[in-house]
């Protein structure tokens, strides 16, 4: 049962995340996950410090805070600054990271925090924390409703909007010219990769959702030419990697998280080799025949 | 003469640094026009500031007599091709149906019917059997047919284009300028930023001439002039662009200044 309820649960953040790994990669915005899984440090603590609580809600909001806070300090060094995109994401998370260090190390006595708990969920602890209603049954871990509630709204989000997300990211001045507004859209979706990453990296831990948000919407990429297959290629990656990540774990008694993150890596090293469209070995091939 | 576009004391700045400035002009309806001028002139800053894509620091656009808002969709746009990443994951068909993006409420799917139109504009540019055609596949001047497709498709009336014969074959310029031509007969307007100054008069009815400031609009017969032209590329322009450089230091307002112009 334990290892069905890992299994799930990685399969449904990977899921989410590949939905929005795809429009990331695309935007040239891959980095983003990783920068507000560590950016939302300083959010945590501070909720903490203000609610004197440990309870996951506080500490969601917190994050969620500061996580729309640094993609807004991202669109804004770049905006203003003209700064490129990737510095002004390496400035905006080290920056807000290294506060969030320095909060932590100054209230250490009196805070029951530290990097490790905030930053590396450890999926392998799923099962354990369960939810059990009021009569007493338990009815399965709390990051299995976690993620399968992230999943419904990533699901809704993308499908509903679509058309507006694939066109603000395919060509943003013709969004704009026909009134679709591209400021909008790019807070719409960095508010889902917000939420996504700080609800999903307290329980799978922020190497894999990092992981999840960019290889298996690579992988699908390099497999086909069509948006919406790409999405669902995107998703089905993620599974696979968490069901071969999982046992990979379980046969070399690893970190579960590690070895999904690694099976991710394997499977786009295949895809880059052996996709159809854009595979190195078929590449190679159409070279020889011609 | 009813007015398609018009445009009264525009000027753009990026960082304070004026890319157009003081623009007043005035193009009516059903006319292929074209909007000339050397690189860094301001012309596609002029059709995207006419757009709303860039805020402006001061002046207003009017189209048909209204503010862009009210008539958004009467307004499409051809960007420049090089602004977009042609290797994204998407069909020729795909790309095309964005012109159908706003006529679609916020949540609906397109229906057979916008399909419908997607593909009759596809066999207005020539496109008809590139349908399902990944746009990583295309040449350039399939690239810009299927932009222009895509513009068509959101039947407007009047139709923004970033150089749309750039680095496409000969052929493909001239069907392009049959289609132009064609909408212009149906009295839509066109608005084309151009480069080859060869061709300006034989493809345009109505000229602007652009640095930084307006140098001149009008019939292509009258305001195409070798006068002109000096004033637009030539000779005194390293004058002028010193002068601006002058005033914009000093901070000096330019409503008197007409030395373009005489």
């Amino acid at each position: 049962m334990n290892d069905l309820y890992i299994i799930l649960t990685a399969s449904l953040v990977s899921a989410s995340c590949a939905l929005l790994g795809c429009f990331l990669i695309l935007r040239r915005m891959a980095m983003v996950g990783d920068a507000i899984s560590h950016a939302v440090l300083p959010g945590i603590v501070i909720a903490f410090l203000l609610s004197g609580s440990r309870d996951s809600v506080t500490m969601l909001i917190g994050a969620g805070i500061i996580g729309m806070f640094t993609t807004f300090l991202i669109e804004f060094f770049h905006k203003k600054a003209r700064l490129q995109t990737d510095a002004s994401i390496g400035v905006t998370f080290t920056w807000l990271f290294a506060i969030g260090v320095v909060l932590i190390s100054l209230f250490a006595g009196k805070v029951d925090l530290d990097q490790d708990c905030v930053l590396y969920g450890e999926i392998a602890y799923v099962p354990l924390d369960v939810i059990i209603t009021q009569g007493g049954i338990n009815i399965g871990p709390k990051a299995l409703y976690v993620s399968g509630i992230i999943l419904i709204v990533n699901l809704l989000f993308v499908s509903l909007a679509y058309r507006k997300l694939f066109l603000t990211t395919f060509d943003p001045y013709f969004a704009t010219a026909i009134g679709i507004s591209t400021t909008v859209w790019h807070y719409a979706l960095m508010g889902a990769v917000s939420m996504t990453t700080v609800a999903s990296f307290e329980s799978v831990g922020a190497i894999l959702v990092v992981a999840l948000l960019i290889a298996p919407a690579a992988t699908a990429y390099l497999l086909t030419d069509n948006f919406k297959t790409m999405l669902a290629l995107a998703c089905l990656m993620g599974v696979l990697s968490s069901i071969t990540g999982y046992y990979l774990a379980v046969w070399l008694d690893g970190s579960i998280a590690g070895a999904i993150a690694t099976m991710s890596g394997v499977h786009f090293a295949l895809a880059m080799l052996l996709s159809p469209s854009h595979g190195m070995i078929y590449k190679k091939l159409k070279t020889h025949i011609h | 003469m009813n007015t398609a576009l018009e445009i009264h004391d525009l000027t753009v700045a990026f960082d304070r640094k004026p890319v157009l400035w003081n623009i007043d002009l005035m193009i009516p309806q059903g006319k292929l026009v074209g909007i000339v001028g050397p690189n860094g002139a301001g012309k596609s800053t002029l059709i995207k500031a006419a757009m709303g894509i860039l805020p402006l620091s001061s002046g207003y656009v009017k189209l048909y007599d209204q503010p862009l808002e009210s008539v958004r969709e009467r307004i499409s746009y051809v960007p420049q091709r090089e602004s977009v990443d042609w290797d994204f994951p998407a069909s020729v068909m795909d790309v095309v149906l964005m012109g159908r993006y706003a006529k679609l409420g916020l949540f609906k799917r397109p229906r057979k019917a916008d399909k419908d139109v997607a593909i009759d504009c596809l066999k207005k540019v020539g496109m008809e059997g590139f349908i399902n055609r990944q746009i990583s596949q295309l040449s350039g001047g399939q690239q810009q047919r299927t932009f222009l497709a895509r513009a068509l498709a959101q039947q407007a009336d009047l139709y923004f284009m970033d150089e749309p014969f750039a680095g496409v074959d000969a052929a493909t310029e001239k069907a392009i300028f049959t289609l132009l031509r064609e909408m212009t007969n149906q009295g839509k307007t066109v608005i084309v930023v151009h480069h080859d100054l060869q061709s300006v008069s034989q493809y345009f009815d109505w000229v602007v001439m652009l640095n930084t400031r307006l140098v001149t609009s009008g019939p292509t017969s009258k305001t195409f002039t070798s006068e002109n032209l000096e004033a637009t590329y030539g000779g005194k322009l390293t004058l002028l662009t010193d002068v601006a450089d002058l005033m914009r230091r000093e901070n000096y307002p330019n409503r008197e200044e007409n030395v373009i112009k005489s």
